[in-house]
């Protein structure tokens, strides 16, 4: 049963990675991704504390608002259900972005800084202090890391042969990435994810390759593509584990 | 209970046998003040 897996990144930056993992079952592969968005805990806005909210909108809408303002989260130094508090002063006529929490924790700061909460008209004003909590993305969607995380069977695209002189051309639309005859990895969108643009006048054979997987991850600032990925992989292992020892006992 | 009176921005209590009215200006709308205590949300 343990064997290998062979993993080849494609595109890889802080919030977005793409990668091929050879030796896969889809059971596996749909579990990584649902590791990737249920089990990987982030900090977000659980409790709010309002000190004056004279601007247009409720409490309760503001507090909802701030609940989904991502923020980086150090999943070394917190535990789940700890807490670190951010505050927000803002005076109108301004408006309120995510940048203006103050947070108690450098390590927890604003993933994104131009997110805007609110407008504030002359006279308005909204103070309040928060505490982010670390949880996890099925006790609620605000403490999901990954946003949009998916993956599809590796696609090889073989020639066969030539077209016929006088067939049409139809577009032949692929997305994601194929595996070439040279065992090439190339991303669809260097060809327009047309095949026809890429083997002009050819006639070519696509089928999923057994075993192979291209997930694509992207997060929502929280962690990076990469921890999110680790993160995921290791909390299956943990849960196996524990799965292990209870049926053991 | 604090009010608001709408019209000159005093500060009224409404008195229940008096009826709805601004005893310094006679005004009837009045406006019900944001308490000043600190409020709570959770957000879920």
């Amino acid at each position: 049963m343990a064997s290998d897996f062979e993993v080849e990144f494609i595109e890889r930056d802080d919030r977005n990675a793409r990668f091929v993992v050879r030796g896969l079952t889809p059971a596996f592969a749909n579990g990584i991704r649902r590791a990737m968005i249920a089990d990987v805990p982030t900090m977000s806005i659980d409790t709010v504390r309002f000190v004056e909210n004279s601007s247009v909108m409720f409490d309760e809408m503001i507090g909802l608002r701030l609940g989904l303002v991502p923020l980086t989260t150090p999943l070394d130094d917190y535990e789940t259900g700890e807490t670190a508090t951010l505050a927000l002063d803002v005076e109108g006529p301004a408006t309120a972005y995510s940048g203006d929490l103050r947070s108690s924790d450098d390590l927890v700061q604003p993933a994104d800084e131009n997110i805007p909460i609110i407008e504030l008209k002359e006279g308005q004003r909204l103070e309040l202090e928060a505490d982010a909590v670390l949880d996890r993305g099925r006790e609620h969607a605000k403490h999901q890391g990954g946003v949009a995380v998916g993956y599809r069977h590796l696609q090889r695209v073989d020639v066969v042969g030539d077209a016929g002189e006088f067939d049409e051309q139809e577009s032949n639309i692929l997305r994601g990435v194929i595996e070439t005859e040279d065992d090439e990895l190339v991303l669809t969108d260097e060809f327009d994810n047309d095949l026809t643009e890429r083997y002009p006048g050819k006639e070519v054979e696509v089928h999923d390759v057994p075993g192979a997987f291209v997930f694509h991850v992207e997060t929502d600032g929280s962690v990076t593509a990469e921890e999110l990925v680790l993160r995921a992989a290791d909390s299956i292992g943990d849960r196996a584990a524990e799965l292990e020892e209870k049926v053991a006992v | 209970m604090s009010y608001k009176c709408s019209r000159c921005k005093r500060d009224v209590e409404l008195d229940e046998y008096g009826g709805v009215r601004c005893p310094y200006c006679g005004h009837r709308v009045l406006l019900k003040e944001r308490a000043p205590t600190i409020k709570e949300v959770d957000v879920r």
